[in-house]
């Protein structure tokens, strides 16, 4: 019974590292599928997922989309919202938030594709903590509605 | 005397490079008045773009602000800004002097705030509690967490899922009319609801 127990114990264990693992791996949850049509995905580390309505986004995560009529639309925790178009990819390269004071800071990566944006706290409390970088530029946000495109 | 041509000649070679890159800002999608500013930085040079359909493109590796009809900045962008998401709501009510009962009126809009949840496919609700500046912070900081608590329950009640609702205290700390310590005012008596 004894050493059942430890078994136990030992498996409760591994499950509560399980579970704390993959937030490790994948950083902070910030933000929510929203929209997803055609050929949708987050590429999360090694694992490239459907993108599915509901599901949470992670720092560091990737968006990718497919053939025309591939769209992902989400909103991050500060409420900024974020839709792409087809044949896109973009990354999620850091997000930081304190939802007492908005203050925070935020960095995509749009590799290629198109990307529309509206802004939320973290430009409203702090104009320009939002950045874009695309291959040639960096965008400097101050709000909020905009888009870009990497032909 | 030479650098007349040489400029005309590297304009001339970048506008016959293919577009690698368009910037343009939006009308204001979020009802805010006046347009959002982006700031197109490229090694040393900045394009400010602080009007709609005001644009930047890259070609040859290099942006400059250009011209760009509004129509086709639709074709362009017309996928993704299709796929849009409902923008997120922001609404507030009222709360009883010291209580955690909604006013009369407050009762009634509840039921919006309820409605604008069910209308999104997935949604996450955000409530902030906050009192006036009557009695002691901790009196107060408790009040804050009740009313956002009641919200959540009555939320849940009605069919919301608990686990998409967060709640959160402010107490008297940040008032939406500012007064003085000690002072009753209805519109501080409030919950913020965010819904996205």
């Amino acid at each position: 019974m004894r050493g059942f127990g430890s078994t136990g114990l030992l498996g409760l264990a591994l499950i509560v590292i399980a579970a704390a693992a993959p937030a490790l791996a994948q950083g902070q949850r910030i933000g929510q599928i929203k929209t997803a049509t055609g050929q949708a995905f987050v590429v999360r580390g090694d694992a490239r997922l459907p993108a599915k309505i509901g599901d949470p986004v992670y720092e560091r995560d990737v968006l990718e989309t497919g053939a025309p009529g591939s769209t992902i639309g989400l909103t991050f925790t500060d409420n900024t919202v974020f839709s792409t178009g087809p044949e896109t990819q973009v990354a999620l390269s850091q997000f930081r938030f304190d939802s007492s004071n908005f203050k925070g800071e935020m960095l995509a990566d749009v590799k290629k594709g198109s990307l529309s944006i509206v802004s939320g706290d973290i430009t409203r409390a702090t104009p320009g903590a939002m950045k874009i970088k695309t291959p040639t530029a960096i965008l400097g946000v101050s709000g909020t509605t905009f888009a870009v495109k990497v032909y | 005397m030479y650098r007349l041509p040489l400029l005309v000649a590297a304009l001339l070679a970048l506008t016959g490079c293919p577009r690698q890159e368009l910037y343009v800002v939006l009308p204001n999608a979020d009802g805010r008045p006046g347009a959002g500013q982006i700031t197109v930085m490229e090694g040393t040079t900045a394009t400010v773009l602080n009007q709609p359909f005001a644009a930047a493109e890259a070609r040859g590796g290099q942006s400059t602000g250009v011209p760009l009809d509004p129509t086709e900045a639709r074709i362009v962008f017309n996928q993704a800004v299709a796929a849009r998401p409902i923008l997120p709501a922001h609404l507030r009510l009222y709360f009883v002097l010291g209580s955690d009962q909604l006013t009369p009126e407050s009762t009634a809009a509840y039921r919006a705030v309820f409605d604008d949840i069910k209308r999104r496919p997935a949604y996450e609700v955000e409530v902030i509690g906050h009192t006036d500046t009557l009695g002691d912070v901790s009196y107060n900081q408790q009040l804050s967490l009740n009313r956002a608590a009641m919200i959540r329950a009555s939320l849940t009640r009605d069919g919301v899922d608990p686990n998409a609702i967060s709640i959160a205290g402010r107490g008297k700390l940040d008032l939406l009319v500012p007064t003085g310590d000690q002072v009753p005012e209805p519109q501080n008596r409030r919950v913020e609801i965010t819904v996205r």
